[in-house]
């Protein structure tokens, strides 16, 4: 009989924790990933040099390191949020593009209003944008329990679509030649430099993720949110109103994931685009997991994926495919940030119990 | 005696540096970068940028290198962008229209660098340009294939997004087909992607059902021939002859030849007297053709489309030319009138004879 195996909890990490296991998933990546650049005719060392240089060899290239780390921080952030009340939110991606619309649209109106107030104002709609985007299925997960993993990821092609709709029609530059573009954004709508290329993107990220990972741990709202997480049924007995949590929280996912949205538009597009989400939506899901759904890992993991996806895209312009980086930055990836995972679980088998040592005493 | 020698001596050194330095002047080698949005294993569009890169490297000797499925509107593209120029390329190429803003301020940021744009209309007066083609003259002459070998008098055309490059090649072709068979109609359906095989094949799949037995197409996959090619109808492929994938179904497909244009560029950068322009050639420059047409075809058809294909080179034979109406019946150029360029490069509108909206 095949026993499943499943993954829990060590009363405590490993000896080493987690820097030890970051450090052996890293090396056995890096084999891994040799193999895998020998037998597509590649020098890895050489590739390898080329990786690190790109994304963490000097301030210029921690400045593209960290303007991608902005987005993928945010949005893993937001599916963290919603993954500490046992939530999925699965519409980050659709939910950065209506975050980038909102913010557009105040672009739209404000094109005469001083910089600072006009970014705030475009930062304020984007948390409006993705919220409004997450509270369709907040309240069908609320009021009637409908899996708000289906409608989450659903309504991503709905986010795209409208985008579309807007830049090749009433929002399309008549500049453009009835090329499908939307108007730039007013000079002062982008975000100051911080250093080299780096735009302030990176406070704002890391100032959401402080004050999320505070309010979830912390405070009383993170405590009931946690409880609701781990026992339905804890909650309720304990008077947490279970239908406002999902409500809150989803749409303050939503939030999040639409602040990304204005972060990048203001940040690093010059206008809205159709492709502006890149994907971060989904990188975000496994920025959270990886992170263990805890919004105070989201920062250092969408670093290092960051760092992981400049520096595996840079490897290109040494002549290799897209395909071969791509792999090559699912291994490091999950080389080096899976390891931390396990450093913290372990494996356990069918019928295994979870033997708890006498020292700890929980 | 010895401040001879040193003379001498400061001569030759003089000279060695001389020499050196001039060496290093024309020593700054020439390398060109290519940023394409799609992979290279597309069988379309990039992939036909890939062979113009390839021609270009043969023929002018010079370094080139790529990367590919670079998506639009990020900051991807910036990226490789200054990852080739520190590299030492001096030559980028983009080939995706919405690499246009960053190209400009690229293009800004290095004032050595040459920079080129495909399919975007922005330019500068010192190192960006911007290249295209008239596919629509290769498509005018596919359509009038494909009006001579439809059956049910409907053709179906697979299109990407309402613009206006591909609303006028739609045209183009629809008026191509007329040539042919004045009665045929050709049905649009929109699928909103430039990659996607499936949502392409399903989109040919379900104009082949409402009786289609011809479909063109505008994306960069052979999804469309592949459905085609199952219900026994046939097709006009896009971008590159990809025969292979509907031997069948195959008719013929306007193509694109990047090498001679891209070696254009290369050897302007390398003679130092590259010039920025609004490069949009025709099918006498042949950065446009028109693929062999399969061997089923009749001989007259083919002799018919020959003739038109030289009546375009040589100039006597434009596409856009009146009487035109649009689909609703407005006369929008009189007899014997021909489009100018400009109304052709925002064209909004489809011709009589198409069914679908440009919305």
């Amino acid at each position: 009989m095949m026993r499943r195996p499943r993954l829990d909890l060590r009363d405590q990490p490993l000896a080493g924790g987690q820097p030890l296991a970051f450090g052996i998933g890293l090396a056995v990546a890096l084999f891994v990933g040799t193999l895998l650049l020998l037998s597509a005719g590649h020098e890895p060392l050489k590739i390898y040099t080329r990786m690190f240089e790109a994304s963490l060899g000097d301030p210029d290239a921690w400045a593209v390191t960290l303007n991608r780390a902005v987005p993928l921080g945010l949005a893993g952030l937001a599916v963290a949020v919603a993954g500490s009340m046992g939530l999925w939110n699965i519409g980050a991606e659709g939910q950065i593009m209506t975050g980038a619309i909102a913010a557009s649209w105040v672009a739209r109106i404000g094109g005469e209003w001083p910089g600072l107030i006009l970014i705030i104002a475009m930062l304020i709609a984007a948390l409006g944008g993705g919220g409004l985007l997450a509270l369709g299925p907040a309240v069908a997960k609320a009021k009637l329990g409908v899996n708000e993993i289906i409608t989450t990821l659903m309504l991503n092609e709905v986010a795209i679509r409208l985008a579309q709709w807007l830049i090749h029609g009433p929002w399309k530059d008549p500049d453009a030649y009835n090329f499908p573009l939307a108007p730039m954004l007013p000079e002062q709508a982008h975000l100051p430099t911080l250093f080299s290329r780096a735009h302030c993107g990176i406070l704002i990220a890391a100032g959401v993720i402080v004050i999320s990972s505070v309010a979830v741990k912390y405070t009383a709202w993170g405590y009931e949110l946690r409880i609701a997480g781990s026992s339905e049924a804890t909650a309720r007995y304990s008077g947490i109103s279970l239908p406002h949590k999902v409500l809150t929280v989803l749409v303050l996912s939503g939030g999040i994931a639409g602040l990304a949205g204005g972060v990048e538009l203001t940040g690093t597009a010059d206008r809205l685009t159709e492709s502006l989400s890149n994907g971060f939506g989904f990188a975000g899901i496994i920025v959270a997991a990886l992170a263990l759904m805890r919004p105070s890992g989201v920062a250092v993991v969408a670093v290092l994926f960051g760092a992981v996806q400049i520096g595996g895209q840079s490897i290109q312009t040494l002549g290799v495919s897209s395909s071969v980086s791509t792999i090559l930055q699912a291994f490091v990836l999950f080389g080096a940030i899976g390891a931390g995972v396990l450093s913290r679980y372990r494996i356990l088998f069918e019928g295994d119990t979870h033997a708890v040592p006498e020292e700890v005493n929980k | 005696m010895r401040s001879k020698i040193a003379a001498l001596l400061a001569v030759c050194v003089g000279l060695g540096f001389a020499l050196v330095s001039c060496g290093s002047d024309d020593g700054v080698d020439t390398k060109a970068a290519f940023v394409y949005v799609g992979p290279v294993g597309d069988a379309g569009w990039t992939w036909a940028h890939d062979q113009g890169r390839q021609y270009a490297e043969e023929e002018t000797g010079v370094e080139t290198a790529y990367v590919e499925a670079v998506p639009e509107g990020t900051a991807d593209f910036a990226n490789h962008v200054r990852d080739f120029i520190d590299q030492g390329f001096n030559v980028i190429i983009g080939t995706s229209f919405g690499y246009m803003d960053d190209m400009v301020a690229l293009a800004e940021e290095y004032p050595d660098v040459v920079f080129e744009h495909v399919s975007g209309y922005l330019m500068n007066d010192t190192n960006f340009g911007n290249t295209f083609g008239r596919m629509y003259e290769p498509r005018y002459l596919s359509g009038m294939v494909a009006g001579s070998v439809t059956k049910t008098g409907l053709i179906g055309y697979v299109a990407a997004f309402p613009i206006p490059e591909v609303i006028r090649g739609i045209n183009a072709f629809t008026l191509g087909v007329q040539a042919t068979n004045p009665n045929a109609q050709v049905e649009v359906i929109w699928t909103s992607t430039w990659f996607d095989p499936a949502v392409e094949g399903d989109s040919a799949q379900a104009v082949l059902d409402k009786g289609a037995d011809v479909i063109a197409m505008h994306q960069d996959s052979a999804a469309a021939g592949e459905k085609a090619e199952a219900a026994g109808a046939r097709w006009v492929s896009y971008n590159s002859d990809m025969s292979a994938f509907a031997p069948n179904a195959f008719l013929t497909a306007p193509v694109w030849t990047w090498g001679p244009r891209y070696v254009a560029i290369i050897e302007a950068a390398q003679d130092g007297n590259y010039s920025p322009s609004s490069y949009w050639g025709s099918m006498a420059d042949g950065i446009v053709d028109l693929a062999p047409i399969a061997s089923d075809v009749d001989q007259s058809v083919v002799d018919m489309v020959m003739e038109a294909k030289a009546a375009i080179i040589a100039g006597d034979l434009h596409p856009f030319t009146g009487p035109l109406n649009d689909q609703d019946g407005n006369q929008v150029l009189g007899a014997g009138e021909v489009m100018d360029d400009g109304a052709m490069l925002g064209m909004m509108f489809f011709v009589e004879g198409v069914i679908g909206s440009t919305g």
